[in-house]
């Protein structure tokens, strides 16, 4: 029984196979970079499995329960977080209220102030606790969004590029980040990215995805020198 | 501690109008109408002005109260009181049910389908001669019976009762935004996407807040067609749905005051201006349209911004 | 039977026309700026009086009258278009209820103008009778009809044909394309707009002889317009039309069923059923991640 399957997914977008039978077994908790060529299908997976998307065809299972085509509030509520490509806040909220949401819905909001106010330090916003996330810049509003979903306490964190609009500059910081939220709980980060150099840098472990499937997996040295996704990127 | 302080001075104030302006009773008509409005007003500003939801058919579920009252104290002979409960019921269950058909659609497809219902209801309301007396109106509805020792037949009374409802309105309003529940209609207002990701269940909760602020424009139909003595479309037709959200918008969407405001503004300023009624129309939706383009918080975000200078301005 | 079916097919024709014209205005509107214009119908009974009043104080052609009132119309869209829509644009919720607020603002304006006593626009020349089969229909009937698929025609090979039809399309198709392509959206803005209250004007003057002019006549063209509009699918220009006529005869048959008092509710329950069972309409198409 996996931590978390995705079993013979198949999405057609009207004449175009977007995922084409695609699968995925992970056992362990680990920081999983998903990447692969335009059109490869990694967003496609990404929505199918967090339930904005129906599969034509296949299966979602976390811890071997079915979770196909769930809510995403209810995936919320058995652990799967996600954070969004372009970057989701709550811009009236202030940076506290951000953290505090989550857990406020749970119902449990005891000691979850803390926890937040430990997070906001963390990452040098503590002084935002009380502002509107509106007025954080950009690389602000994406660590706090990470905080966000890390009060969730999910057992499966997916991540949809988390580098993309980044300033260069903070891309360590944010790296850095990621690896100290994964060590403080270890759980199954899934990190669809573009920017090679960062996901190579963070990861534990490389999925490499192709034309709807799966073409490889391996440490990030391995998929490296793999001719066969040095030709799927080229060709 | 000086907002409260502010808000019970208020409340007190308006208490004691009746005493102070016995000679009136032109203002206190007034003031009545001011809290007529001004309870549909709170419910449509939970919908709109914190949890994002445009509904151009409010109105219909202040009739769906309305009628359901008219019906039950003239045909079925029963009291004032039983019948405001049963109104707000009925208002309450119809915007469950037909909130939960139009909350499958977003946006544009949301705002007309509120639309329709709003528009059928109405049909209804003008066109079921035998329940509703049609279009002419449902005459003969009585002033609430006595409850114990208090009356409401004279127009003191009866102020006493609406401004009491109104308050009642925005108690339900401030304790409902400060609670969970509220803080989550304001993020489903803000990113219902990211809320869902959250944990939120939208349907559960846009519904829940349909079918509350449908009860509160049920309890203001009533309240209404108590005053006037009669039942009619006309009240509850796609104007007056439009008038509404004039109403939540000019007062500020959003602000525990604005329907208050929207309301004060509504009734009571082209009283005192003492313009033709067609005009002052004609003044307030040329000012909606205005406050958009210049002001979209209204007038509550208006006070709070001028409060905000000058609160920098004091050393 | 058979001339029951007939007559009303063909009052059905002419109210669906009516609807077709409300109908246009708006999809061509939406398609370009992505507002849904919610005060279509009050211009559209705006044009009804204007109608009457350069057919009663200024020229006594009722032809001369009808393009008078949509000129003026189509220069009071782009002041519109300018001075509230364009400022308002990406904000869907405020341009809704600006245009609430211009509903409010044309209704009582008129009230306050011209009374809120229903006027009468008498044409004689359109009151002639027109034999049909069995039946008998004054000319304005056919003419609301012919003159809708004159302009309908019109608009379509304008739409295909000409450059500035050309650039309409294109920008409702992909307006940051259009852009890129080099195609001014702003003038596309406000001669679609231009365009689409001209519309509506003529939808108002057409139906001034048939049944009187009063202030409240656009709201249930603006419903049934919406309903067309669903109907055909969102953004689709034939759609519009086919959802028009679609509507207009189903109500008009549906008297021959139901009592006339809930001819109204068809279009409704049109609306409701086509949102449930097909949102995107006969000829829409569906917009993938349109939250």
């Amino acid at each position: 029984m996996s931590a978390f399957a995705v079993r013979g997914l198949v999405k057609r977008y009207g004449g175009v196979s977007a995922l084409s039978g695609c699968s995925l077994e992970i056992d362990a908790s680990g920081i999983y970079g998903l990447i692969g060529p335009n059109g490869a299908g990694k967003t496609t997976l990404f929505d199918v499995v967090t339930g904005i998307t129906q599969p034509d065809a296949g299966s979602v299972t976390i811890d071997g329960r079915e979770v196909t085509g769930v809510a995403p509030h209810r995936l919320a509520r058995l652990g799967l977080a996600r954070t969004f490509q372009e970057c989701r806040v709550f811009p009236e909220f202030t940076c506290l209220d951000n953290l505090m949401f989550a857990p406020r819905v749970a119902g449990n909001a005891r000691g979850a102030h803390v926890e937040a106010m430990r997070l906001l330090e963390l990452v040098n916003l503590a002084r935002f606790a009380d502002e509107p996330a509106a007025t954080l810049s950009f690389g602000q509003r994406r660590l706090l969004e990470l905080l966000g979903v890390f009060m969730l306490r999910p057992r499966i964190l997916m991540l949809d590029e988390p580098a993309a609009g980044v300033n260069p500059a903070l891309l360590e910081v944010l790296s850095a980040f990621i690896q100290r939220m994964y060590r403080e709980r270890p759980c199954l980060f899934l990190v669809v990215e573009h920017n090679m150099e960062f996901i190579i840098s963070l990861a534990t472990e490389i999925v490499v995805m192709h034309e709807g499937r799966v073409l490889e997996r391996g440490s990030p040295e391995a998929i490296q020198s793999n001719p066969r996704v040095m030709e799927a990127y080229l060709g | 501690m000086l907002k409260l302080a502010a808000v019970t001075g208020l409340t007190l104030a308006l208490f004691a109008v009746p005493s102070m302006a016995a000679d009136q009773p032109y203002l206190i008509h007034v003031l009545v109408l001011c809290c007529l409005y001004a309870i549909p007003a709170v419910g449509l500003n939970l919908m709109l002005g914190y949890t994002g939801l445009v509904s151009l058919g409010h109105m219909g579920f202040a009739g769906i109260g309305a009628y359901t009252a008219a019906v039950l104290m003239v045909d079925a002979g029963l009291g004032f009181w039983g019948a405001l409960a049963a109104g707000l019921i009925a208002a309450a269950v119809a915007g469950a049910a037909i909130g939960a058909v139009c909350l499958r659609f977003r946006s544009h497809f949301f705002m007309i389908v509120t639309l329709a219902f709003g528009l059928m209801l109405y049909a209804v309301m003008n066109n079921w001669d035998g329940i509703t007396r049609g279009a002419a109106g449902f005459p003969g509805i009585p002033r609430p019976g006595p409850l114990g020792p208090l009356s409401f037949g004279s127009l003191q009374d009866f102020y006493y009762l609406a401004l009491s409802a109104a308050l009642f309105a925005f108690l339900v309003q401030w304790r409902v935004v400060r609670s969970d529940f509220g803080r989550i209609l304001m993020a489903l207002r803000q990113d219902e996407r990211l809320a869902q990701a959250r944990g939120v269940n939208a349907m559960l909760y846009k519904t829940g807040v349909f079918a509350l602020g449908s009860a509160l424009a049920g309890l203001g139909g009533v309240l209404h067609v108590a005053f006037l003595r009669v039942a009619a479309p006309a009240t509850f037709s796609f104007a007056e749905s439009i008038n509404i959200v004039l109403v939540v918008i000019v007062g500020g969407a959003g602000a525990l005051a604005g329907p208050a405001l929207g309301a004060v503004v509504y009734v009571g300023l082209p009283e005192y201006l003492r313009v033709a009624s067609e005009w002052r129309l004609v003044l307030f939706g040329v000012l909606l349209v205005l406050l958009m383009r210049f002001a979209p918080r209204g007038m509550a975000g208006l006070l709070a911004d001028g409060w905000q200078r000058l609160l920098r301005r004091s050393p | 039977m058979l001339t029951a079916l007939l007559e009303q097919t063909v009052n059905g024709l002419m109210a669906g026309s009516v609807y077709v014209l409300v109908a246009l205005g708006m999809v061509l509107i939406y398609g370009v700026m992505h507002v849904l214009n919610f005060a279509h119908g009050a211009l559209f009974m705006l044009g009804g009086y204007l109608c009457h009043f350069f057919f009663t104080r200024v020229t006594g052609s009722y032809p001369v009258s009808v393009v008078l009132s949509m000129i003026a119309l189509a220069a009071i869209g782009i002041a519109l278009e300018r001075g509230v829509f364009r400022p308002l644009q990406g904000n869907l919720r405020n341009q809704v209820i600006a245009s609430l607020g211009l509903i409010l603002a044309l209704e009582n304006l008129v009230i306050a103008l011209w009374g809120p006593n229903a006027l009468q626009l008498r044409v004689p020349a359109t009151e002639t009778l027109v034999p049909i089969g069995e039946l008998r229909f004054a000319l304005q009937h056919i003419l609301v009809i012919a003159v809708t698929f004159a302009v309908v025609l019109a608009l379509f090979l304008f739409l295909k044909l000409s450059r500035l039809g050309t650039a309409i399309r294109a920008a409702s198709q992909d307006r940051q394309a259009a852009m890129v392509v080099g195609i001014p959206v702003e003038r596309v803005d406000w001669t679609t707009f231009a365009l689409g209250t001209a519309l509506a004007a003529l939808g108002g003057a057409l139906v001034g002889p048939l049944f009187l002019v009063f202030p409240q006549m656009g709201d249930a063209p603006l419903v049934k317009g919406l309903a067309g509009i669903l109907l055909g699918g969102m953004g689709s220009v034939p759609g519009a039309v086919v959802g028009g006529l679609i509507i207009g005869v189903a109500e008009s048959l549906s008297t021959l069923v139901l009592p006339t008092d809930y001819r109204d509710s068809v279009a409704f329950v049109v609306m409701i059923l086509i949102l449930l069972v097909r949102p995107h309409g006969l000829f829409g198409v569906r917009v993938r991640g349109e939250d």
